[in-house]
């Protein structure tokens, strides 16, 4: 995911804004491969993956193999 | 900023009272929930390898929101020939289908929802529940330069490969940014008034509460942002033993709100100028009857000014 796209993302839980973590990028710089969204009001950490933000709701996670 | 701790505690005290009096009612949400991403994680699968999408729909005819979904042992309805053949009887160009990569059409839908929404270039669009990615992706087309389209699917093996076919089309899609994510079409990912547009083909049916989706959808929309819907609908109430059976959920009949309750969850949302075409027969049998289904372009418009 492009870094530009966190500012219209938000927790799906309460809809606050989400915060970058650990963030690895590709080669090229531009695009987020792997690390975690944590959430700025309820701390719920959602993680990133081949670049594909997981952003179910912990119960839908379970047994996601995201 | 302001409201926002009011809507969250609204949602804690939503979630509780759901918690007590509607707790069978989540634990069978979550079940259907599982259901159809099982199922459409089977579906992204074997439609995996690019190869062998020649022989996609017409091989189990299980495949969903295709009128060949409900014919297992129930009587036969006409199976398309393949899923770019149904996708032109769907209102499709044969451009559309050259545009998009290789094996981001699944044949999934029931409607064209890019062609009604009148994209313009520089827009934010959003797909609920994008699947390979193929609405995504003429989307894309038509917001470029400048514009952005997120797809939300809730199956990790439909994202996987959406992602896999985004980045095949790479040099076409330098102007635009498309991004997936994985997210319930319940509790959408994407911050208030964020988005321009919303799309979706085939998929609100599958949800066990599409009230909350349909406020979800207005949520992140901006005043004035519209939405556009390819949807299946019920021209009057389906049988209890229909709307209960898993596989014509999971194909996309049995969840088929009907054309009154659509308009009355949009109206309740905050949607005004609500408008449900039919477009089509959809077919299907169940027990020796017809199954009064049809295709539909679901249109809304979330108001300039919003009442509060």
């Amino acid at each position: 995911m492009k870094e530009s796209l966190l500012e219209i993302l938000c927790c799906p839980l309460d809809k606050h804004d989400l915060e970058l973590e650990d963030a690895e990028y590709d080669d090229d710089g531009d695009e987020i491969v792997s690390g975690t969204l944590v959430c700025t009001e309820c701390g719920e950490r959602y993680p990133i993956e081949d670049g594909i933000p997981n952003l179910l709701p912990p119960d839908m996670r379970e047994g996601t193999p995201a | 900023m302001t409201d926002t701790n009011t809507t969250s505690t609204e949602a804690s005290s939503s979630e509780q009272e759901q918690a007590g009096t509607r707790g069978r009612d989540r634990r069978d949400d979550h079940d259907r929930r599982t259901a159809v991403r099982e199922r459409y994680g089977e579906i992204a699968a074997d439609e995996g390898t690019g190869d062998d999408r020649e022989r996609n729909v017409e091989d189990d005819g299980e495949d969903c929101c295709s009128p060949a979904c409900c014919d297992d042992d129930r009587e036969a309805t006409p199976v398309p020939p393949d899923a770019d053949a149904q996708s032109l009887e769907l209102g499709y160009e044969p451009d559309d289908l050259e545009d998009a990569p290789d094996g981001a059409n699944l044949g999934l839908g029931c409607g064209n929802p890019v062609a009604i929404s009148n994209l313009e270039p520089g827009e934010t669009v959003l797909d609920l529940g994008s699947g390979g990615g193929f609405d995504c992706f003429l989307a894309a087309r038509e917001v470029a330069p400048g514009g952005r389209v997120i797809g939300v699917d809730m199956t990790p093996s439909m994202l996987k490969r959406a992602r896999e076919n985004a980045t095949e089309t790479d040099q076409d899609l330098e102007d635009v940014d498309l991004e997936f994510r994985l997210g319930e079409i319940e509790h959408l990912p994407v911050a208030d008034g964020a988005v321009d547009a919303i799309i979706s083909n085939c998929v609100v049916n599958l949800s066990p509460d599409k009230p909350q989706v349909l406020s979800e959808a207005f949520r992140t929309l901006r005043s004035g942002g519209r939405l556009s819907i390819s949807d299946l609908v019920a021209t009057e109430p389906l049988p209890a033993a229909v709307r209960e059976d898993p596989d014509l959920v999971s194909a996309c009949v049995g969840g088929a709100a009907t054309i009154e309750e659509m308009e009355g969850w949009l109206e309740a949302a905050g949607f005004r100028e609500v408008s449900i075409t039919v477009e089509g027969e959809w077919g299907g049998e169940y027990d020796g009857e017809e199954l009064p289904i049809v295709s539909a372009r679901i249109e809304a418009r979330k108001p300039e000014t919003v009442d509060d």
